[in-house]
Order: C-alpha cells, then structure tokens, then sequence
C-alpha cells in the first residue's frame, strides 16, 4: 500500500561486497518474498480452483466467477496495472533525472513534498473526481493510477540519483564523457536499484488501486468484490478478494524478480 | 462549492469528525500492538525475516479486497472498517518498531543491564524511548495510509468522509456530483494533514531533546 | 607465577595509585575455579580462574585481545553467569542475590561512558540511586557531589545531554554514574578507550585522585598495557582462556616478567615504563651548595669550593629556588636574581617528566620542590640509574 513502509528495506544494499563474488547475498526477507509468494499463489488457487469446481452457486455468483469472466476479469486487471506503471516510468524517470539537473534543481523539494501531500489524497476520490472530468472507462482509470502511482518512482529516481558518489561523476567528467554519457552510463545504472525500489512500490500501489476502476467501469477484478458487496454474497465477496490479492502478490513478485534482474552486476 | 459546504456544514463536520476519530483510534490500537509484536520479535532474530515478509505480503493485498474478507465476518459497519483500518495500520508500526528496536545499541543495553536495571526497565526507560522516533515514524506512515483505507472503507458503510466520495460517484451526471466528491477527497487531504501535524507535536513533546535530530 | 598474594610485596603508598587519603571503602572480590565454557565451543573462554582483589585497590586486567579479560570481568556483576566456580564480594556468594540488586550495588564504567543519550547528565547519574530508591533531595545533593567529584560544574552540566558533551565530559560523567550510588567495587570495560589520548591522561590522573580519596576496589580491562601500569595497584596478565601469565604490582610485573608470554606482552623499554612508575619522591636527591639572592660571591664560591662543587642552586628570600648557574656565571659583588627562567620539578612527578626537564637542562640534573615551590634539593641522571636498578633487583627477589 505505502511505498515508505516497503521501500527501506530494498534500498539498504551492501555495496562493499567483495568484488570476487558474482552472487550476492540475499538478505532473509528478500529471499522469503522471492520464494514464499509464488508457492502460496499457487497453492491458493489450486485450492479456489477446487472450491469453484466443488461449490454450488446460484445466479449472481455463477455469472460472476464463469471461468471465461474471471480470465477476462484477470486480463483487464493486468492490462490496467501494467500500462499504468509502464506510464509512471516514462513520467516519473525523466521527470527524476531533469529535478536533479541545472537550475530546476532547486524545485525538487517542493516537488516532492507536493507529491508527498498528494499522497494523502484518497486514492478513490482520485478516481471519482477524474471519473467526473474525463467520464468513465479504461483510460480515465489508467490515468488516476498513473498519477497514484508516481510519486515513489520520482522520489526515488531523485534520492538514486543523488546518492551517487560525485566522485564517481566527476570521474567520467574527467575521462571526456560528455553529461548525456555520464548520465547514461554511469548515474543511471548506479540510480537503478533504488529507482526499482520505486517502481515495485508502485506497482504494488497501482495493482491494489486497480481494484477500484471497477466503480468507473474501468475494469478488473474489482467487479466480483463489487457486485458481491452490493447484492451482499459472502461466497462472491471472498471469491473476488482472493483473487484479487492473489493477482496482487503475483504482481508484487515479479517487481522483486525485475528488481533482482535489472540490478546491474557487480553492484 | 461554497454554498454547498456552507449548507452542509454540521454534517461535513461530523464526518470529518468521525472519520478522524476512526483513523486516531486503529492506529492507537495498531501501534500498541505493532510495538508488542515487535517486543517480541526482536527477541527471535530467526523471526525479523519471517515478519518483514508477512507485512509485506500484507502491505501488499489491495485494502479493497481485505474489506471483502472481512465482509461475510463482521458485517456492514463501522466496525469491519476500523479492522481494516487497524490491519494496514499494524504493518508499518510493526517494521519500523523492529527497526528501531534493533538499532538501539548493544552496549547502552549492556550498560543498562550492569546497572541493575530488570529487563522491563531496560525495555521500558531505554529501549523503547531510544526507538521511539523511528516507531513514530512508523505511525505517521499507518497514519497516511489508514486516512485513504478508511475512505474505501466507507463502501461498506463506515463511517467518515469516504461517504461523501461515493456519494459522488453514484450520483454522476447530477448537480451536486463533483462538489461530494471534491468535499470527500479534500476533506480526506485536510484531516491528513491535521492528524500528521498532530503527531509532529506529539514528537516534539515525546522525543527527548538528547535524541532529536538536528 | 607470582599468584600467591603473600608474597607480593605490599603496594607502596608512595607509588601514587593508592597514595595517603580516606580509608578503604571497597569490598573484596575472590575468584574460586571460576570457568566459562560458551557451548559448542572447544576451549573455554575462561578455564578456572581464581583470583583475590584486595579492597581497595585498583586490579588491572591486561592480556591480548580473546584472552577472556572482558568476560572475567563481566561474570562479577554477571552479565556473563559463569559456567562453574565461585565468586564472592565481601566474602557472600554473588549468586546469593537476584542479578539487578547485586549490579546495583557494583559500578558499572565502560568504552565511552555509555550514556543513554534521550536522559540529560543529571538522570543518567541518578539511574541507579533511583532504582534504590533515594528521596529526590539525596539524588540530587548526589549528582552535584558526583558531578564535582569529576570536574564538572553542576550548575552548568546537570541539564546538558550527552551529545552537548565532548568525549571527555561523557567519559566523566560515565565514571560519576559508575560512582553513583557508592558501590564498594567498580568495573570498567576500556573506560577510556574511546578519547584521544592527552584527554585520556587527564582522565586517568582524575581517577587516580578519585580513588585517593575513595579507596573502592576498582576491577578495570584495558589493552593498553601502559594504562595498566599507571593506574593498577596490581597487574592481571592473561593468556587465552584467561590462564593468569602473572599477577602483581606494576613494578614487579615490569622488573622481573614471570614468563617470556609477560616480557614480550610488556614489549621492549620496560625500564623506560619503570619511570612512569616511579616517583621522584623516591630517589635520593642531592643537595649542592645554596646561596641566597644579596649574598656576597665571594662567601659563596668559598663554600661551593669547599664542598667541590661547580655550580651553585640560587634561593629567594621565601627559599624558592629562582636559579642553577655554574660558578663563573657569578659575577659582581652580591648574587643577583638571575634572568634566565628556572625549570621545577615537582616532588611528586613521575621520573619519567623528571628526566624530560634533566635532559633540557646543562646540568644533567633538575631543582625539585616540595609545597609552595620550596626548595627540596637537586636530582641527577646517577641517583636515577641507580633507583631503577633497585627496583629491579627487589622485583627478581
């Protein structure tokens, strides 16, 4: 949910491990969110494949959880989840990189404490405002995601950035890079850890907010909680949620995985 | 907009109210608990993992679906919402109690214990006030969180502002759609920042000066 | 191995560590067979230790790091529970008391002093009078006492909180909450490990004129084998599994090593630590002729002569002496009050600052005085040589 409770603990990284070592240690929560999330979806949804199959349901509920509307259920969810937080880093990442440069500098702390108090903002006002500005849909959802979920892959795309050692920058300076070269080949690739923090948070953020596009006929999972919250169907109610926070920890595993992947060698 | 406030304004009030009042009291309630749990914790390092994980796994389950969950087991009401409220807000309490509970120094601890001070005294005089800033810290995270869980909430009829936000929404197209709204987001941004105030003093008065930053 | 307390030789008052002042206020510490052995581990850390701290006195625990010296020391308020064997303080079993009321009554110093930095100067020190128990106005005539004691002004200190203090100041006011409720026996883990090094001379000189005063038994670890020499009435050498290498005073440790383990670990120049030990209060001082400023020359060279000597120490009319000169610097008719500046050496230096002054000086010696600069008599590089040599001998007796 909060990208300042998940974050502390991925942007701690021991950077003076001996170079000789091509593996890393993990350290013990790294390795339990690599392996635990998986196993538990999996044996979560072999046990709702088994309650769906064995389960007698009526009306509503047989709608719902049809297998044909629960893929497309899934599919929608993902589809908002993944072109929001593609969204977010295109926003966020040069948005990042130009708040630490030249003479925009300066605003990055009112920038970010800005986005900070935005952060406070119900993120299902946001979307019911939006909702009313832009009517409802697919899109109106990606943006009120895409706006939710930018504020931890600014922050973090600056704090990566300004981490550096600038004796580092200074060097590639000194060896004729020009500041696109330094910036590309050297900050960047430093920056990348913290800023992958970032962006896992927010994909977290967005694939739980996701749930909601379902009141703006978004799309999503949300529709099974939705529906089973208005005509009140505990079978529908747990149903949706369960898959919902299935999908979320999937989500939330693979931003580990991509974490783990894009971090450069030898860091 | 004006008028519209103006008209409402003992019922904005009251809800404002309520939904500070809903939020202040799971995270009271979340924070005695996270700082129990972390108490504990701490004593097992094998544990830290183990619980680090679980927040996480739990951070993670959209608070949407959680109040589905609790639905079928509490029933519509104010009281599913202070669960949910409570459930987030324990998390970041809990990991940022751990952290701070680890990070006081092994030696003051030694020097507390070969003073003859008994482990409750250690806990209570040296461990606890050390990591306290960084437990605050925590609670002003649940704190930011629980102001947005408790607006959705309010679907299943809790009580506070997110009333407002839903009323919105299904009277889309009408006239007074966006001003509901509008008092239900802001509302929700201006109690958040109020409580946050809140517990800035709270530090101001509950952090000793020799631990104060700067 | 010179474990056998009789025949150590008594510590000499005049040493400095214990010196004249109040009577023993501390407790005597025995050590019977006292093992620890950490599980899983082959060798234990503390293989039977037995041991006996004089009241009063301060032991010094000294060895390589690993030796065990922390953990013995930690097993007598214990925070480490040893395996087997006895220890008791002022004669009670210390396992005859619930932990916290035996740490209470024990003084606890360590690296840095340890201050929980979110309680002021003032509750720091009064943590364990309160824990007893103390009515606030006891406390707090305490913590001004205490803060006194280490040179701290109350007034200015009481409302301070450690990080407004230097490393010195924290230091001192660690040793003041060690000193707190009066216990009989105090212990320091490398209570000065963590100041630099002119600040930690200061500290240690303060200690030393605390415990003149107290007399507590004060059990300190250090590394520095050099502090150990300066503060410890005696010497506690350990080799690993804290096997005792050799327990004495600093001088027998130093004149006669008990093992090739001591020598190497007390390293080359033991002589050259034998000064730092030693007063000049012990030596033999000369006393050449005199003269006093308005006296004839001539009276005086006659009397130099007489006694054979070349130079003459010049006195002022309150008997201090104001300067050395050789006796063809005597010119004119009266003795006048020469220009150039005396150098002084205290009666109670450490010949070690003694031979710094004799080295400067074209005498190959220095004027000592006593109480309100008065003249005592000249000490020389010969009556020097010759006290280490003494010492030395006494020690491989």
């Amino acid at each position: 949910m909060t990208d300042l409770a998940t974050a502390p603990a991925s942007t701690v990284e021991q950077v003076d491990a001996p170079p000789g070592r091509k593996r890393r240690r993990l350290d013990r929560e790294t390795t339990l969110m690599l392996v635990v999330p998986p196993i538990l979806v999996v044996l979560a949804f072999i046990g709702y494949v088994v309650w769906r199959q064995n389960a007698t349901l009526t009306g509503a509920e047989l709608e719902q959880l049809k297998w044909s509307q629960v893929w497309s259920l899934i599919g929608q969810h993902a589809r908002l989840t993944f072109v929001s937080s593609v969204l977010v880093v295109l926003v966020a990442v040069p948005l990042g990189i130009a708040l630490t440069r030249g003479p925009i500098r300066k605003f990055s702390p009112f920038v970010v404490a800005f986005a900070n108090a935005g952060q406070g903002a119900p993120s299902v006002g946001l979307i019911v405002l939006l909702a009313i500005w832009l009517g409802y849909g697919f899109w109106t959802a990606v943006i009120s995601l895409t706006v939710y979920g930018l504020l931890p892959v600014l922050r973090n795309t600056i704090t990566g950035l300004d981490g550096i050692d600038p004796t580092l920058v200074e060097a590639g300076r000194g060896l004729g890079m020009s500041s696109t070269a330094v910036l590309l080949r050297v900050e960047l690739p430093l920056a990348v850890p913290v800023i992958m923090a970032g962006v896992r948070t927010a994909l977290v953020l967005v694939v739980g907010t996701a749930t909601l596009a379902t009141f703006i006929n978004g799309g999503g999972l949300g529709a099974i909680l939705q529906t089973g919250i208005s005509l009140f169907l505990p079978k529908l109610m747990v149903a949706g949620a369960v898959l919902v926070a299935l999908l979320a920890l999937l989500i939330e595993w693979l931003g580990r995985v991509l974490e783990l992947v894009a971090r450069p060698k030898g860091l | 907009m004006w008028d519209f406030i103006v008209e409402r304004r003992e019922q904005i009030a009251y809800n404002t109210f309520q939904h500070f009042n809903l939020v202040v009291q799971a995270v009271v309630v979340a924070t005695v608990i996270g700082v129990a749990l972390a108490v504990l914790i701490v004593r097992a390092p094998a544990l830290q993992g183990v619980a680090n994980a679980l927040s996480a796994i739990g951070l993670t389950i959209p608070s949407f679906a959680l109040v589905g969950l609790l639905l079928p087991v509490f029933s519509i009401g104010a009281f599913t919402a202070f669960v949910a409220v409570a459930f987030y807000a324990v998390l970041p309490v809990l990991r940022n109690s751990v952290v701070g509970l680890q990070g006081v120094d092994a030696t003051l601890i030694e020097s507390a214990r070969g003073m003859g001070m008994s482990g409750f005294a250690v806990l209570w005089r040296v461990r606890l006030p050390l990591a306290w800033p960084v437990i605050l810290a925590g609670v002003r995270i649940s704190m930011q969180m629980s102001m947005g869980v408790a607006a959705i909430a309010a679907y299943v009829l809790g009580p506070g502002l997110g009333g407002y936000i839903f009323k919105g929404l299904a009277q889309i197209g009408g006239a007074n759609a966006v001003n509901y709204a509008l008092v239900g987001t802001l509302g929700v941004v201006v109690v958040a920042l109020l409580a946050d105030a809140l517990l800035l003093l709270l530090g101001r008065l509950t952090i000793s000066k020799g631990t104060r930053v700067a | 191995m010179t474990t056998d307390l009789s025949k150590a030789p008594e510590p000499t008052d005049s040493s400095g560590s214990t010196g004249s002042g109040g009577s023993i206020s501390g407790a005597e510490i025995l050590l019977e067979d006292v093992v620890k052995q950490y599980p899983g581990q082959k060798s234990p850390a503390v293989g039977s230790l037995s041991l006996t701290i004089p009241a009063g006195e301060i032991v010094m625990f000294v060895g390589p790091s690993g030796c065990g010296k922390t953990t013995s020391l930690k097993m007598i308020n214990r925070l480490i529970e040893p395996t087997s064997g006895t220890i008791k303080i002022d004669g009670e079993d210390i396992r005859g008391k619930s932990e916290t009321e035996l740490r209470r009554k024990i003084g606890y110093v360590i690296q840095g002093g340890s201050l929980f930095p979110h309680m002021t100067v003032e509750k720091n020190i009064a943590l364990v009078p309160k824990l007893l128990g103390w009515d606030k106005k006891r406390i707090d005539e305490r913590v001004d006492e205490l803060l006194d004691l280490v040179s701290l002004d109350p007034g200015r200190y009481r409302k301070r909180y450690p990080r407004e203090l230097s490393g010195g100041q924290q230091q001192r006011v660690g040793v003041a909450r060690g000193l707190a409720a009066d216990p009989p026996v105090i212990l320091m883990d490398e209570p000065f490990g963590a100041v630099d090094p002119i600040t930690r001379q200061r500290l240690q000189d303060e200690l030393l004129s605390i415990q003149r005063e107290l007399r507590k038994t004060i059990v300190c670890v250090t590394h520095d084998i050099d502090e150990a020499i300066k503060l410890g009435d005696r010497i506690l050498i350990l080799q690993e599994g804290a096997q005792i290498a050799q327990y004495d005073t600093p001088e027998v440790v130093l004149g006669a090593p008990a093992t090739e383990f001591v020598a190497d670990f007390i390293g080359s120049g033991s002589s050259l630590k034998q000064l730092s030990l030693a007063r000049v209060s012990e030596v033999e001082l000369r006393k050449p002729t005199t003269a006093t400023v308005g006296e004839r020359v001539a009276d005086v060279k006659q009397r130099a002569e007489a006694a054979g000597d070349r130079s003459v120490v010049v006195l002022d009319e309150r008997g201090r002496p104001v300067g050395w000169p050789w006796l063809r610097q005597l010119k004119g008719d009266t003795v006048l009050e020469p220009t150039e500046d005396l150098v002084n050496i205290d009666l109670r230096s450490t010949l070690n600052d003694a031979l710094d002054t004799m080295l400067s000086s074209s005498h190959g010696g220095a004027v000592v005085t006593g109480d309100r600069d008065q003249y005592l008599g000249v000490v020389v590089f010969d009556a020097v040589t010759e006290h280490i040599r003494s010492l030395e001998e006494e020690a491989r007796d």
